[in-house]
């Protein structure tokens, strides 16, 4: 069975991966059970704030009737953990499931891996403490192909999720590349991610009186020179307050937030150090001061006058860190959108997400993803990525807490598919637009679609269909 | 400020050498050859000079012009700040020096190789960051990649177009009129090259809401005046050209090019104090200015002015502009000369002396029974304005 795949032909191999498919795994029992601890991880990776995940009391009060996992999680209970990928095969010991299919890809060099996309149905939300049985086959194997990542074969999976009923809780559909790592069309070193390496930015003179404003930004604050006296503000700093004479100045740390007061787009002339389009942006800051700075995340055409912006403390050079600004992440809806309320071609407001090294690692965590792309960088590198990116699961996280952010604590996610499309690599903006595509009663129940994109200055990360029930009063 | 010697002085001589884009010679012979100009232009000789008065930015020290021009004995020198500001600042250190009799008849003068040697369009780069005060305030744009005179001035009119409603081809309005006027001036750089309002939006953007055809043009070349007395000035050649008043202005919470911290940054205080100044001095409103020049670096900053001097109300120059005003035969014909994105950019030396031109009769675009002109200085900075006008 396992004989040595190298001295395998492509034909060879292909069969051999092809007899796997329509195999059903035995099913299995996960890890784990639902669990809180697990949830209140995954909302703290991905920054959702939906009480139904983690406030007993909110849940108790909600449809849920008490505490849900999130919707997107549904495969993180059936992932393996950092432990060797287990056995899977038919329950008449055939080799059935994914672990054949990558054990046998890893062996013919096929060593890198990438998500292409997903597909999640819901039957029902998850609740803590519930026992589930995963079954998993392949449903197709491609021919070897050439991507622009590298020479590879798609395969795609199914899952189908149980209970401890025996119930049907979810079912999942999953496309996965497989690649020869440095066979790809396109040159993913470092030097193909834009503001890597490139001439350094004009660096700030920094004096005695502004030295202050400065380790402040090293340290990840915007600092606003406060007068100990009367408290007035100044910035740019003064060395005297002009309103009541004192010289005793300290400062106040911004919370960052703030709103568009004026804004410009440089053309010309351009400059090898800054990335094109730049917004040049006077950001009016709640606290009463303005500060220049730029906005990123954000296509010029899309930048307006009183636009919510907040604070990105950016190290945009070696050694140096400015106070950027991006859109601000649009509040998070408290209560539920009605069905009444929607109809076909409503934009869902744009929500960026900054995509710090954290968010890559304690998403992958969250989602029991040990998948070294996406925690180590030098051997995301050895394995034809510039850097680590973003794996699937958190992307489906982030999609989950846009799309609820936005409808409400209560709504209910029926379906969930995502395809992939330029990596979310560290120190980009992801910025996540939505518009619904239709709405119909079914069954007397409000089904809505969307369709999400989500967008970094590489290009479309993600591109996802929401199929949501609202409520009908 | 009230200036006691309001009406006192005059400008007795003009001098320019060609406007171009590339001089071919020196900054220092610019200098030397539109003092000689203003000089002789003045009835007067090197030697009787004993004044000079330039721009902190001119590179030419007035001793070394001086010995070129064979002026002897110089017993009041100065400099005016920030750059184009300056324009009028010079004039009205000038007659403060020959009305305090600090000397009797003083050399202003600017001269550079803008377009071929140093552009300011280009974008402060190169330098050092030392903290030198003005490295530190640079600090605040530079590393946000706002380089350029277009991108500090671009923010203050995306503010205007948001608060008032102006749109790009009200700003459009100004060069088209500019290059109507530069269009039938033979020294102008854009002689008979007018533009369309449409050749204006069709303009590459520079900074976004600045066109190309919003910037001025960078220009090589030198202009002189020559400030005396109006006592003196009558035994002069010329008819003088009487300066009612000129002011500086600088206002609360003043920055050099990025005063954006203001409670409003649509308007020009500074240049409104100048205006609350001029108008004091001289018991002259707007309704008794024949013709103006309007400090033109870029075209959205020109609204605010004609606002801040009342010539509309605050937020109407739009529609003044729209109607007409500011062309030949309308209410207020403007920058006449072609204004610096016509003509020249010569830091607004060119415009003072076709604001001489207008009163003594002489411009290529004349307009009608002109008794007072009002000229203004360089704006988001620390500015200047002045009115000329016809001796009684
Ligand atoms: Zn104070």
């Amino acid at each position: 069975m396992s004989d040595d795949n190298k001295s395998k032909t492509p034909d060879a191999l292909l069969a051999a991966l092809r007899r796997i498919v329509g195999v059903a795994t035995e099913p299995r029992v996960t890890r784990d059970d639902v669990n809180q601890a697990m949830i209140r991880h995954w909302c703290d990776a991905m920054e959702d704030h939906n009480p139904v995940y983690t406030d007993p009391a909110f849940a108790a009060e909600s449809v849920h009737g008490g505490i849900v996992a999130p919707p997107a999680m549904l495969d993180t209970w059936s992932m393996p953990g950092l432990a060797p990928r287990p056995r899977q095969e038919s329950s008449s010991g055939e080799e059935a499931g994914m672990v054949p299919v990558l054990n046998q890809l890893d062996a013919a060099g096929f060593t890198s891996v990438v998500a292409a996309g997903m597909s999640h149905e819901y039957h029902r939300y998850l609740k803590p403490g519930d026992r589930l049985t995963i079954s998993q086959v392949i449903t197709s194997v491609s021919d070897e192909k050439q991507t622009a990542l590298g020479v590879g074969h798609f395969f795609t999976t199914e899952s189908n999720f149980a209970d401890q009923q025996g119930n049907s809780v979810g079912r999942m559909e999953f496309s996965i590349l497989k690649f020869k790592p440095g066979t790809g069309t396109v040159n993913m070193d470092a030097s193909a991610l834009e503001g890597l390496e490139k001439m350094p930015r004009p660096r700030p003179a920094i004096s005695r009186d502004t030295k202050f404003f400065w380790d402040g930004v090293d340290q990840g604050e915007l600092r606003i020179q406060k007068c100990n006296s009367c408290d007035g503000l100044h910035h740019p700093p003064v060395v005297r307050c002009p309103g009541c004479g004192s010289y005793e100045l300290g400062y106040l740390v911004s919370q960052g937030r703030g709103t568009v007061y004026s804004f410009v787009e440089v053309h010309h002339p351009q400059f090898p150090m800054f990335d094109y389009p730049l917004v040049g942006v006077l950001v009016e800051l709640e606290e009463g001061t303005r500060i220049i700075s730029n906005l990123v995340g954000v296509k010029p055409e899309d930048v307006e006058t009183g636009m919510p912006v907040e604070l990105a403390i950016e190290a945009t050079d070696p050694g140096l860190s400015l106070p950027l600004f991006r859109r601000a992440r649009p509040a998070r809806r408290e209560s539920t959108l009605l069905f009444a309320d929607l109809e076909p071609g409503q934009e869902l407001p744009p929500c960026p997400v900054a995509i710090s090294r954290t968010l890559i690692v304690a998403g992958a965590m969250a989602s029991r993803d040990f998948q070294d792309v996406h925690h180590d960088p030098d051997l995301a590198k050895k394995r034809g990525s510039p850097d680590t990116f973003m794996n699937i699961m958190t992307t489906s996280g982030l999609t989950n807490r846009y799309v609820t952010d936005w409808a409400g604590p209560e709504v209910i996610f029926r379906k969930l598919s995502l395809r992939l499309g330029v990596p979310n690599f560290p120190g980009d903006t992801l910025t996540y637009t939505g518009q619904v595509q239709s709405t119909a009663l079914r069954d007397g129940k409000g089904v809505v679609e969307l369709l999400v994109t989500g967008t970094n200055k590489l290009g479309d990360h993600v591109t996802a269909t929401v199929e949501l029930e609202l409520p009908t009063p | 400020m009230s200036m006691s010697f309001a009406g006192q002085t005059a400008v007795v001589g003009i001098g320019a050498t060609e406007f171009s884009k590339n001089s071919g010679r020196s900054t220092l012979r610019l200098a030397v050859e539109c003092c000689e100009a203003a000089i002789a232009d003045a009835g007067l000789l090197p030697e009787q000079i004993d004044g000079m008065v330039g721009f902190t930015v001119e590179e030419n020290h007035e001793i070394d012009v001086a010995r070129s021009l064979g002026i002897k004995e110089l017993t009041h020198f100065s400099r005016i700040h920030h750059s184009g500001g300056a324009a009028c600042g010079t004039l009205h250190q000038a007659a403060m020096a020959v009305h305090t009799g600090a000397c009797k008849y003083a050399l202003v003068y600017r001269a550079f190789n803008e377009r071929s040697e140093t552009r300011f369009g280009a974008g402060v780069q190169g330098l050092d960051n030392a903290p030198t005060p003005i490295m530190v305030d640079f600090g605040w744009c530079l590393p946000f990649g706002l380089l350029t005179p277009a991108s500090w001035v671009a923010m203050f009119a995306t503010r205007y177009m948001h608060q008032y409603g102006a749109t790009s081809e009200d700003f459009g309005r100004i060069s088209v009129a500019d290059r109507r006027h530069a269009a039938t001036n033979p020294e102008a750089f854009f002689y008979q090259q007018a533009i369309t309002l449409e050749d204006h939006q069709a303009s590459r953007w520079i900074v976004k809401p600045l066109h190309l055809l919003d910037c001025c043009q960078e220009s090589d070349g030198g202009q002189a005046l020559l400030v005396t007395t109006l006592e003196r000035a009558r035994d002069l050649p010329n008819e003088p050209v009487v300066i009612a008043s000129a002011a500086q202005g600088s206002a609360d919470d003043q920055q050099m090019m990025k005063s954006y911290y203001r409670d409003d940054i649509t308007g020009i205080p500074e240049m409104g104090l100048c205006a609350r100044q001029l108008w004091n001095d001289t018991g002259l409103g707007p309704d008794d200015m024949q013709a103006a020049i309007i400090y033109d670096h870029f075209t959205p900053l020109v609204l605010p002015q004609l606002e801040e001097f009342g010539f509309c109300a605050v937020g109407e120059a739009k529609d003044f502009i729209k109607d007409g005003n500011l062309e030949l035969g309308g209410r207020l014909p403007m920058n006449t000369n072609g204004g610096q994105l016509g003509e020249a950019y010569i830091h607004g030396m060119n415009g003072v002396a076709e604001a001489v031109r207008l009163v003594r009769g002489t411009s290529v675009n004349q307009v009608p029974d002109v008794s007072n002109v009002l000229v203004t200085g360089g704006t988001a900075v620390p500015t200047s304005a002045a009115i000329l006008s016809r001796a009684g």
